[in-house]
């Protein structure tokens, strides 16, 4: 039996990693298919690398171009592998256009496609993702959803087959309704992100990549910092917000920890020219080279708060019981807000200083914590199901 | 004036295409471009049609070819990628459900470019038919949907689609067919017929081109032993691509071997609509000719297990047929008894004005939504 998975992008790197030790492990055959999407080739081996990702057995290093030429290239070139390889089904992750390429490619070639993250919504069809998101969903025979809500969203699109009600299925071999020929099978088999990260906290346990020594690296203690990250356009664009953030963040390190700051570089180049890196020994914000994936997870598992405006590290912050604050106006992860581990505050500097001093104050013990995302065994469901399917 | 480019790939684009051209040019308010993707590789062919249809020639011509889905996707959606950074489409208009439909949708909603989908919502719900894959994911994707009838409107609801995204707007290829027939007279019917060697209402249209009726061997020897059998009875008509018959041949099938069946090059739309209207019945797979034939009353009878087009069947004229009972239906349909029919709502020859009053509500509507953001 032989699954074929499509990566691309750095996220899907990352969410292959798991699934795919889950699928060998079961004695299905795997066949990796990387499509270059991210033509950064270092950035993609170091995840390689750290995540113990089978190296791909087909690179079709389609690189980077507009939506449509991107997209249309990867479309010709996994076609070719799908003809070659005749997998049992296809395995796509996620949004990108790496995503959308390979749904379209298995689904003509009417070979089963399983998409793994289906069912998320930002009902903005301004954005491409969400295009690239409506037609996986539509071309898959199988859809692994993160959480309940992204279930109701497709019951929502008529499909029927739900297993479980939208709740997240049983471990021990999860009864499902057949997947094939009926109808496309939807699946809450919780969030792959979860299960990576409590993996990727594993390997910051020990090694080179133990966390005790990323913390000395940047001269911080655990439970005594904020992290932050900040990338989005209407963050590093908008002089008046970044400016407003940095000016949050300085009256926040006045008040006892540190701020410790890795800068994407669209956002080191904002910082610059908006002249808001200051140089000054006295600060006690750090502004910072971009971190590995790895060095990621160990400043955010020993973080006293996160402030971030990336939905991947809001849902990271909840895994790993951190508060978290959000300078946007909206958020995807809106059960997050509404159970209090997030705060979507927006730019405003005394929204941000307020929301993070309370949360500071506050004590994460009695919290509440739900299960939105699954248990952290999102791969091993996924696995079970197809080697079912199959 | 708005740019609107109204996109066509294939055979049955161009008349579902041509009433809104001419539709948009009236309202007085549009720019509407004409991008020929060329998936019908045969452009000679294409030609004819847009003459019969009195369009101009297109203003983009992808020459996409033919190939693999992937290949032919891939190409017309990097070709239509370049044409909307050359020149700003306010809205791309595409139609039916051809891969032209399918990769250019998907192109312009990634440079967020609107899009309107005419014949939205038909489904035959058989997930082996790629048209049935293109029109699901067209219609997930484009902002308007406008539907011929209302079990589009009924499938759209079913899969959750915002009901402010629908718009039933009646079956635009009637526009283009009541035109045609308008240019049919007594003379140009009868020089045709004489040519063809056909007497009025006394010969079988046959149209087949589906991969399940004409790729599987013994599925298309079954069917040619029916049309000569019937070919004994009465004249059979079956206007032929070329390059199918080359096919049919090559797979050692001859296709000429009954006396009475006449396999004739493809026809010219104005050719086909007069054979069709003076024919006993029709024998087809075509989504097209199952609509055609319910506005003329006209016996249809669909060799297909399924139909995105059910209207058809239940209100006009249309029957699917399978080889086990393709003999007596096609007896049925010959006695008389066959059933009336009516002319389904909104198929009224006004499809094509109804739809640019809605393009003109939709574009002045994100305008002044445009403004609102604006003053924000």
């Amino acid at each position: 039996m032989k699954v074929l998975s499509i990566v691309g992008a750095r996220p899907q790197f990352i969410k292959a990693a798991l699934t795919s030790r889950e699928i060998r492990e079961k004695g299905l055959q795997e066949i990796l298919v990387h499509t270059g999407q991210h033509y950064d080739f270092n950035m993609s081996e170091v995840f390689f690398q750290q995540l113990n990702l089978p190296k791909p057995d087909y690179h079709l290093g389609v690189g980077s171009g507009r939506h449509g030429e991107q997209t249309a290239k990867m479309l010709l070139e996994t076609e070719k592998v799908l003809l070659q390889e005749k997998p049992d089904i296809a395995l796509v992750y996620g949004d990108t256009n790496t995503t959308l390429a390979g749904a379209l490619a298995a689904v003509k070639l009417h070979i089963p496609l399983a998409h793994v993250e289906a069912g998320l919504r930002s009902y903005n069809k301004k954005m491409p993702e969400e295009i690239n998101r409506i037609v996986a969903d539509h071309c898959s025979d199988i859809l692994f959803c993160p959480t309940e809500t992204a279930a109701k969203n497709l019951q929502a699109e008529g499909f029927t087959n739900v297993a479980n009600d939208g709740k997240l299925i049983s471990r021990n071999r999860p009864s499902v309704p057949s997947c094939r020929p009926a109808s496309p099978l939807v699946i809450n088999v919780g969030d792959v992100m979860f299960d990576i990260a409590l993996q990727a906290k594993q390997l910051t346990r020990k090694g080179k990549n133990n966390a005790a020594q990323i913390l000395k690296e940047y001269s911080l203690k655990s439970r005594d910092y904020v992290l932050v990250t900040i990338h989005r356009a209407e963050n590093t664009d908008i002089e008046k917000n970044l400016k407003s953030i940095m000016a949050a963040l300085s009256q926040i390190a006045e008040t006892g920890p540190r701020v410790f700051f890795p800068a994407h570089p669209r956002t080191r180049k904002a910082l610059e020219k908006y002249n808001l890196l200051q140089s000054d020994s006295t600060t006690r914000i750090t502004v910072s080279e971009p971190v590995s994936y790895l060095e990621m997870i160990a400043l955010e598992s020993n973080a006293r708060l996160i402030i971030t405006d990336s939905g991947g590290v809001q849902k990271e912050a909840y895994f790993f019981k951190v508060p978290c604050i959000t300078p946007r106006k909206e958020t995807e992860w809106t059960e997050l807000v509404e159970i209090g581990w997030n705060q979507v505050v927006g730019a405003k500097k005394a929204n941000i200083v307020k929301a993070a001093l309370a949360a500071l104050q506050q004590s994460c013990e009695d919290k509440q914590w739900a299960c939105f995302y699954g248990d952290g065994r999102a791969c091993d469901r996924i696995a079970k199901v197809l080697q079912d399917c199959l | 004036m708005l740019n609107v480019f109204l996109v066509v790939g294939a055979r049955p684009n161009f008349m579902k295409m041509a009433p809104l051209y001419f539709a948009l040019e009236k309202a007085g308010v549009f720019n509407p471009v004409i991008v020929h993707t060329g998936q019908h590789y045969d452009y000679e062919m294409s030609l004819a049609f847009f003459e019969d249809l009195e369009l101009p020639e297109p203003h983009y011509f992808l020459g996409a070819g033919s190939g693999t889905h992937a290949e032919q996707t891939a190409r017309i959606m990097i070709e239509f990628e370049k044409v909307l950074l050359q020149q700003k489409a306010d809205l791309v208009i595409v139609f039916g459900d051809v891969n032209s439909t399918l990769a250019c949708s998907i192109t312009a909603r990634k440079l967020l470019v609107p899009v309107a989908h005419v014949e939205a919502g038909l489904r035959s719900f058989d997930e082996t038919m790629p048209e049935e894959i293109n029109r699901k994911l067209t219609d997930g994707i484009a902002n308007i949907l406008f539907t011929p009838s209302p079990d589009g409107d009924k499938n759209l609801m079913n899969e959750g689609v915002d009901h402010g995204r629908i718009h039933r707007v009646g079956n635009i290829m009637i526009d283009a067919l009541m035109t045609i027939l308008e240019t049919i007279d007594a003379s140009y019917e009868k020089t045709l017929l004489q040519k063809l060697n056909l007497k009025k209402s006394n010969y079988v249209l046959v149209t087949l081109h589906r991969p399940s009726n004409v790729d599987d061997r013994d599925t298309l020897a079954k069917i040619l032993d029916y049309l000569e059998a019937l070919s004994k009875k009465t004249s059979v008509v079956f206007p032929m691509h070329p390059r199918t018959k080359r096919n049919m041949e090559k797979s050692g099938m001859n296709v000429g071997r009954a006396a009475g069946l006449r396999i004739i090059e493809p026809l010219r739309y104005k050719e086909f609509i007069t054979l069709e209207k003076n024919a006993m019945f029709v024998l087809t797979d075509s989504g097209g000719i199952q609509e055609e034939t319910t506005y003329l009353g006209l016996a249809c009878l669909t060799l297909r297990p399924n139909t995105e087009r059910p209207i058809t069947v239940t209100e006009g004229t249309n029957e699917l047929v399978d080889l086990s009972n393709i003999e007596q239906e096609s007896e049925w349909s010959q006695s008389g008894n066959w059933k009336k029919g009516k002319i389904p709502e909104l198929w009224d020859g006004k499809t094509a004005e109804r739809i640019a009053r809605k393009i003109i509500e939709f574009c002045e509507g994100s305008r002044s939504g445009q403004r609102r953001a604006g003053d924000a």
